[in-house]
């Protein structure tokens, strides 16, 4: 036995001696993270900027930087990269700036595919949600904008058209922001969430300013709200806005992020809105097409001081294996991100007792992610940091860069910042906005895409060091949706369990891979995996080996891949 | 002799009473401090507490009215691509909260809000939402535009109403917490110049005790001093009845009974030669002789015994060379006789102190010590006269419970003399005497 072995096999041993929460995860000795994140943007071939259009007008959308996603958009198993892009202001052009959507070239270099996959298209977009919401295998794209949404339709030949006249989300212009697909009416197709800010646009820019001469970005309050949108997917190619008739419209919504979740659990799909200096929206799913907000019951609307605080970023999982879905919520600075358990009927802010209050006390949050990434058991969760304004130093005294955070969770309820000791690149200073993971090089962890504002994006490749495996699957939906958004799969070993929902959205204005992940330490196998289908359907598999990728297809069984 | 000092009356009883008023004092402020500090806890509990808690609810209340405005007006605009209807959940999710608040409100409203004031709100609030449900029941039926008129006309009035209402109720709280931080102020004030008083009335009093105290203190000093001077007195004197009772009896012995024992020697002693050799009547002449004379020795003894006449006549050295080896020849004491210095005459009442202190101080060894060796010590200093006894006996804790009077009288005749008297005890056990007398103090009583 080698020293690693010993020290392992001693936070074994110590984690089983307070069951049950901490046996569901393999700590990893606090010495050692176990893993690396390498900044391989440039040798992976991603030369991207981001154009925020800032001319000094402080425009309020400059300061919100823009989206990006893991995607496998040529359905051939390997994660492509989609990257959100601004644009210049009309009267103030100085270059022209697209999204870039990225091929991955399976051997850990990507392509920009922009022109040919016919997105070499100027437009001020903000988030990304990608989803198969015609079901013909191939994912789309909606992109969100300060203006009008796009929506992007894959023609499953390495290129998509642009389908948001015909699809009926033409002539509408707004703020958007994030958004999400997922089948909130369980009839098989992907209904559309789109968050919106605020009421603004160029003409109507509001002057503010901390000396009364400089301009200055506003914040949120000097705007007024606009309601988020939901469009029901008909099946014919075409939406149906189901704002008002489904209880989500509210014209006093400052959304930012969404995150779809099942915190009942019923498998009817509930949204987290994570609200700008507004109550954040809890819309549980009345099951009849309509939802109704139940953030203020269940204690996720407000601070625990009872304050409306700045959401950014959201994310749901079962950090805690429980088998319910917590959240984590970024906040402006001095306002620590929110990270809610779900325990008798009611969130409970547990940002504090589990460490990642302090360290996100200083800090500006937006794009978030729950990630095993040390692939122990237990879910991490990876923050991305920048503040809004520029000359914040002078104003606030903290930094406009700021380092990311990965908060590693030890599986017994605390979680410690490891940025600085897994890699100088990821904790170095950035205007962090976007952040999504997803596996491109197929080595089974997960890797970390994170987009800045006004800056370059970021691919960061995990490298296990601590031997630990994994095992991904990932969910084909024949009677429920294709991209089987709103599945749950658990799995089971030794008496632990661990659950993960398939989602689209979440983080800010950013979309992960869809395939799902579980780090299940040193074991070779599991002994049960469950899926629970959109459809109601629910499929049991025995003894899983690990150290393999799965494709699991609705009704037809479940395959192995060779590798990921 | 000076006038015995006139009986005082004890300080006690002034004392305990100025305790008893000190203590009175202490519990009457302690229940008017009591009673302000509760006067203070309700006027903050029933009153300021109360009113901010209200105040709390009545701007959640506001505040949920606002977000209505912001609704209506929005619904106004026309520029969202929704019904009115739309805005249905969003006005429930407020009413839902706004009737909570208004709810909570009723609870902690302040005491002096008049039944009219809540019935008013309440009415408000009942035709804000009658005319709401109004509005929205003629856009369910599609009359778009006559809801609006209805939001304008009415919903946007009733809600400038009951905003105004809550308004000036906000105001009505905000005075109440002005007259109640006034009545703070009050009690604060009164409490302040209480402490005030208290503490200058405690000043007082500790004052006039103190100065009544030290008045006693005084008074007991002067009175204690002089009894010791007239003790002083009265213990000198006795000393100098004493000593010259003493000589005068030693005299009388010596010169009255001596001369007579002495004539009736000689006469005997002739009437002894007028009888005949050999005679009975010569024989018992003879022995009454001797019993004469042996009188004669004794009442000698006694009178040098009462008053050496050595001591006038030789003075003290001298009176001591004959009177020590006296001693040892009665007590069976050896005593070891030192003398050191400049020898210098030493006589009258000083002698006379010296020796008499000396003589206690021997007696104590023979009669208490039960040692059988003793030392005297007699230093001519330069500036002094010091003389020593000491023995290695009993110790001076068996002596002082034995003797009497002895050590008080030394101590007596030390203080006639201005001189020191010290009772020590020596390493070897028993006791060390040592008087230590100025010389000057030997030349004043020297007469």
């Amino acid at each position: 036995m080698n020293r690693r072995a010993f020290l392992q096999g001693l936070s074994g041993l110590a984690a089983g001696a307070s069951l049950p929460y901490e046996i569901f995860a393999d700590p990893v000795p606090q010495f050692s993270p176990g893993f690396r994140l390498f900044d391989v943007t440039a040798a992976a071939g991603i030369h991207f900027r981001h154009n925020s259009g800032a001319f000094g007008g402080k425009l309020l959308p400059e300061t919100l930087g823009a989206g990006c996603a893991f995607l496998d958009y040529d359905s051939d198993g390997w994660q492509d990269i989609l990257l959100i892009n601004g644009m210049d202001w009309p009267g103030h052009k100085r270059q022209r700036s697209t999204l870039r959507l990225y091929r991955n070239n399976r051997n850990g270099t990507f392509s920009d595919v922009t022109k040919t996959a016919g997105l070499d298209v100027e437009m001020y977009g903000m988030g990304v949600a990608v989803g198969d919401y015609n079901n013909d295998g191939h994912p789309d794209i909606l992109v969100t904008c300060v203006g009008q949404n796009r929506l992007f339709k894959n023609t499953g030949k390495g290129s998509f058209v642009d389908v948001t006249k015909a699809s009926g989300l033409g002539n509408r212009q707004a703020f958007s922001t994030s958004a999400i697909w997922f089948d909130f009416d369980r009839d098989g197709r992907l209904d559309l969430f789109v968050c919106n800010y605020v009421k603004w646009s160029p003409e109507h820019d509001v002057f503010c300013s901390p000396d009364g001469k400089r301009k200055s970005y506003c914040t949120p309050e000097a705007y007024r709200g606009e309601t988020c949108w939901l469009f029901h997917n008909r099946g014919d190619g075409t939406f149906e806005d189901v704002t008002a008739n489904s209880g989500i419209f509210d014209s006093s919504s400052k959304s930012l992020g969404v995150a779809m979740l099942d915190y009942e659990p019923d498998g009817w799909p509930e949204l987290l809105v994570a609200n700008d200096t507004q109550p954040n929206k809890l819309y549980r799913n009345q099951r009849n097409g309509t939802f109704k907000d139940v953030a203020v019951d269940v204690g996720i609307a407000f601070s625990a001081e009872g304050k409306a605080r700045a959401g950014m970023g959201v994310d749901v999982a079962d950090f805690d294996n429980s088998g319910i879905s917590g959240v984590a919520i970024t906040n402006f600075d001095n306002e620590m991100i929110g990270l809610y358990r779900f325990a008798a009927g009611n969130y409970q802010d547990v940002a504090t007792q589990s460490g990642v209050g302090l360290p996100s006390k200083t800090t500006l949050g937006f794009g978030c992610v729950f990630l095993d990434a040390d692939l122990n058991g237990a879910l991490d969760l990876a923050v991305v940091n920048g503040h809004i304004d520029d000359t914040v130093r002078n104003v606030r005294g903290v930094g406009y860069a700021q380092p990311p955070q990965l908060f590693l969770n030890d599986g017994k309820g605390t979680f410690r910042d490891v940025a600085s000791e897994i890699g100088g690149e990821f904790a170095a200073p950035k205007v962090g906005r976007g952040l999504a993971y997803g596996d491109f090089d197929r080595d089974g962890d997960l890797d970390l895409l994170m987009t800045t504002n006004d800056g370059p994006a970021y691919l960061f490749r995990n490298d296990q060091s601590g031997g630990n495996k994994s095992i991904r699957i990932r969910l084909i939906g024949t009677k429920s949706n294709r991209d089987a958004i709103g599945a749950v799969v658990k799995i089971y070993y030794g008496g632990a369990t661990q659950s993960r929902l398939v989602r689209g959205g979440s983080s800010y204005l950013s979309q992960s891979e869809l395939p799902v992940t579980f780090g299940v330490g040193k074991r070779d196998k599991i002994d049960r995996l469950l899926v629970q289908w959109p459809s109601g359907r629910t499929e049991d598999f025995k003894d899983v080996a690990s150290g393999h990728g799965y494709e699991c297809v609705e009704s037809k069984g479940i395959t192995a891949l060779s590798g990921f | 002799m000076p006038a015995l000092p006139r009986q005082r009356k004890s300080p006690t009883v002034a004392l305990f009473v100025g305790l008893i008023v000190t203590l009175a004092a202490v519990v009457a402020y302690s229940g008017y401090i009591t009673r302000q500090i509760s006067g203070l806890r309700a006027l903050q509990n029933n009153l300021v507490d109360r009113n901010r808690k209200d105040s709390l609810q009545l701007l959640r209340i506001q505040n949920d009215l606002n977000s209505l405005a912001l609704a209506m007006r929005d619904m106004l605009d026309n520029t969202e691509p929704y019904p009115l209807t739309a805005w249905s959940a969003q006005f429930q999710r407020v009413r839902a909260d706004l009737d909570d608040a208004l709810r909570r409100e009723e609870q902690v409203a302040v005491a002096d809000r008049t039944p009219e004031q809540r019935q008013y709100l309440a009415n408000s609030v009942a035709q804000f939402w009658d005319a709401v449900d109004r509005t929205f029941a003629l856009a369910r039926d599609g009359k778009q535009d006559e809801a609006r008129t209805q939001i304008q006309l009415s919903l946007q009035a009733r809600q400038a109403v009951l905003s105004t209402a809550v308004a000036r109720l906000l105001v009505q709280n905000n005075e109440s917490e002005e007259q109640a931080a006034q009545k703070i102020a009050g009690i604060y004030g009164r409490v302040q110049r209480q402490v005030y008083l208290f503490l200058t009335a405690t000043l007082l009093a500790i004052l006039l005790t103190s100065l009544y105290l030290i008045r006693s203190n005084r008074q007991l000093f002067a009175q204690l001093a002089m009894l010791s001077e007239q003790r002083s007195e009265l213990a000198q004197k006795l000393i100098s009845t004493q000593e010259s009772t003493l000589r005068h009896i030693s005299r009388e012995l010596h010169d009255e009974f001596g001369q007579i024992l002495t004539a009736v020697g000689s006469m005997l002693t002739r009437a002894r030669n007028h009888a005949p050799q050999g005679s009975p009547l010569r024989t018992e002449l003879r022995e009454v002789c001797e019993i004469a004379q042996g009188t004669l020795d004794r009442v000698r003894s006694l009178s040098q015994a009462l008053h050496p006449v050595m001591l006038d006549e030789s003075g003290l050295e001298a009176t001591l060379d004959w009177y020590l080896p006296v001693v040892e020849r009665q007590s069976g004491i050896h005593i070891s006789y030192e003398k050191s210095g400049e020898p210098f005459r030493v006589d009258g009442n000083a002698a006379i102190h010296v020796y008499r202190v000396l003589q206690e101080a021997l007696n104590n060894v023979t009669r208490h010590s039960g040692a059988n060796e003793a030392w005297v010590r007699l230093r001519f200093l330069a500036e002094a006269l010091e003389v020593e006894v000491e023995d290695h006996g009993a110790g001076f804790k068996v002596q002082k419970a034995t003797q009497g009077i002895g050590l008080v009288a030394m101590r007596e005749r030390a203080e006639l003399l201005a001189s020191r008297i010290e009772f020590t005890s020596p390493s070897q056990g028993g006791v060390l005497v040592r008087l230590r007398v100025p010389r000057e103090e030997l030349i004043a009583h020297a007469g």
